[in-house]
């Protein structure tokens, strides 16, 4: 009896997820989604939430009648599920009610402030994750029935940093010349010293330290769970290094537009400077989108640089770790700091961006999934109405104002019903695709001119244009997913790392954390603009 | 016999404990936020949870449609 009680709260919580499931199933809930725009994620609700009931209610009816034990059965399943199942709740009412929710307020919000509140804060799913559990740990405090589950958290945070390496392939990096990759090299090594070195000034701990300068050399949250086993960070300085990361980031989404506009920089400048400068890859997308909304070069140079630091990851790991194992007056060798400190999560990593790059998951030219497939399909074809629509266009003449390259484009998709390379050329696929991909770009800059007012396009031959070219944009369904299973690692994972963040904690970490990362980040930002003004003139893609 | 101290092990822990005066503590307290024994077992699990869930998704996203 007693056991039964002790397991109420996990049969509670099954018992709610049961009902939501059998509910969400029903469609009654179809209106509130459609308005939360959660609705394409309802049978993905209903799964989980039915999926989850079942393991809660099977756990907690064993736990009610198995006595404790130290069997790994135990240990990693039946005294963690309640814990396991309050943090899932947690996220997925973070995932599918208050990050909507958030993002609907900002918008309503929006025309009265002049901004929306959650970009510009940068409210998804990490900070509120980490807010949520900050919150629930200084307020109601852990619940015992969680306890244990909590401690999975930085476990399934690792989880979340393999999966990440699903999300690129090498092509990307081979896009950018061996002068661009030196270049992010040396910002991202030289951040890192520069961290160590004012942390050292400042006299902060080594974990500190060694946490923060992964966050500020290579990106935000992920960098700073890959070395937080490596340097022995403590949750609150896991924390408290993504806070400076995200402040900095905000203020530089600001900044940055404005300084770029008034220096002259053209798209492939800012987008450099931006990739370099600015930690957070969303905050990076909003200030390149910022910068220019109608160029699209701006963002995908400023993406691509931002992802080329990530896979600086490995890199910085071992850096840190012979460095850690020396202030802490180690002897190291070549064997300790590559075999025995390397983290095998961090080997995971690069496993998965191995099985990437050689198009396991996706072609291996994908970028996040997404990928370019100019081949001859049927699929990819515009409808026979459109075809009629661009025809008796051209024939009347109605498209005017285009460049030669670009009225070829358009010809060539008259003729061929879709983009491609060209027919005689199917042989050689490099070539066919380059002419293919060319065609593309021209027709997407038919679009970014019509949008910029340069040119006026008749409105059904922008559609037919418009739909030509997302026909040849394909996205994986195996990275989509596997990016979606990172998202909830995450999100599970930084919900409980913000429940082991007590106030105490967050007061004895002080304000240098934040100062060292402002100077360092600052530093960063102007060095790089001046490399990338006196370096980057225009072309840094291959 | 080697010396011993008491810590304070919490409400999961049952209170105190008494330990060698030479442990490490900071290993102790960082294996008190984990469910693993050690960070070796941690990754390993991890990594290969990871490789199972990328063959299920493989399965059904890519192998079987």
């Amino acid at each position: 009896m007693t056991r039964t009680q002790e397991n109420m709260p996990v049969f509670i919580m099954s018992g709610i997820l049961l009902i939501y499931g059998f509910i969400a199933k029903s469609g009654v809930l179809l209106p509130m989604m459609k308005y939360l725009s959660t609705h394409k994620t309802m049978d993905l609700q209903v799964t989980m939430c039915l999926l989850l009931a079942g393991i809660g209610l099977a756990g907690a009816i064993i736990n009610s009648f198995k006595e404790k034990g130290t069997s790994i059965f135990d240990r990693f399943f039946l005294q963690p599920l309640g814990g396991i199942i309050f943090l899932l709740v947690l996220a997925m009412f973070i995932r599918w009610y208050a990050e909507p929710m958030v993002k609907i307020w900002s918008k309503a919000l929006a025309p009265t402030l002049g901004f929306a509140i959650y970009k510009v804060l940068n409210l998804n799913y990490v900070v509120l994750g980490l807010l949520v559990g900050v919150v629930v740990t200084n307020t109601i405090g852990i619940p015992k029935f969680a306890g244990p589950g909590v401690k999975c958290a930085r476990f399934v945070l690792k989880m979340g940093v393999i999966m990440l390496g699903a999300r690129y392939s090498f092509a990307e990096l081979a896009k950018l010349g061996v002068y661009s990759v030196w270049l992010i090299g040396i910002f991202v090594l030289g951040t890192v010293f520069l961290v160590l070195w004012l942390g050292k000034i400042f006299k902060q701990p080594k974990t500190m330290t060694g946490v923060l300068s992964a966050g500020m050399g290579v990106c935000g949250v992920s960098a700073t769970v890959a070395v937080a086993p490596v340097v022995k960070a403590k949750s609150e300085e896991m924390a408290y290094t993504i806070g400076t990361i995200l402040s900095f980031g905000i203020i530089c989404m600001f900044v940055f537009p404005t300084i770029g506009k008034m220096a002259g920089m053209n798209p492939v400048q800012f987008g450099a400077w931006a990739g370099t400068g600015i930690l957070n890859s969303a905050q990076v997308a909003a200030a390149a989108l910022a910068f220019d909304a109608v160029d699209i070069k701006t963002l995908k140079v400023a993406e691509i640089f931002n992802i080329t630091r990530v896979l600086f990851l490995p890199i910085i790991v071992l850096v840190l770790a012979t460095w850690f194992g020396k202030e802490s007056g180690q002897k190291l060798t070549f064997k300790t700091v590559v075999i025995d400190k390397f983290p095998i999560f961090i080997l995971g990593f690069l496993l998965l961006f191995g099985m990437s790059s050689a198009g396991l998951f996706s072609p291996p030219q994908h970028y996040k999934g997404k990928f370019i497939d100019v081949s001859y399909n049927d699929r990819t074809q515009v409808t026979d109405d459109e075809w009629i629509t661009l025809d008796s266009a051209l024939k009347e003449g109605k498209i005017t104002g285009l460049s030669e390259t670009q009225m070829a484009a358009v010809n060539d998709l008259h003729k061929q019903r879709q983009i491609a390379g060209n027919f005689d050329e199917r042989d050689n696929k490099a070539v066919f695709d380059k002419t293919g991909r060319a065609r593309m770009t021209q027709l997407e800059g038919i679009l970014a001119a019509d949008k910029a007012k340069q040119i006026k396009l008749d409105g059904d031959v922008k559609g037919v244009i418009k739909h030509a070219v997302k026909q040849v944009h394909k996205k994986s369904k195996t990275v989509t997913t596997l990016t979606d299973c990172m998202i909830w690692f995450f999100a599970f994972g930084l919900i409980g790392l913000g429940m082991q963040i007590t106030k105490k904690a967050i007061f004895q970490a002080g304000s240098w954390p934040l100062i060292i990362g402002g100077i360092s980040g600052i530093v960063k930002a102007t060095l790089s603009f001046f490399v990338v003004l006196w370096l980057v003139k225009d072309v840094v893609l291959n | 016999m080697s010396k011993k101290k008491t810590i304070d092990t919490g409400s999961e822990g049952k209170g105190q404990m008494d330990i060698s005066v030479d442990a490490n503590t900071e290993e102790l307290e960082e294996r008190a936020l984990s469910v693993f024994n050690s960070e070796r077992n941690e990754d390993l699990t991890a990594l290969v949870l990871c490789l199972a869930t990328t063959f299920i998704v493989l399965l059904f996203t890519k192998w079987l449609v």
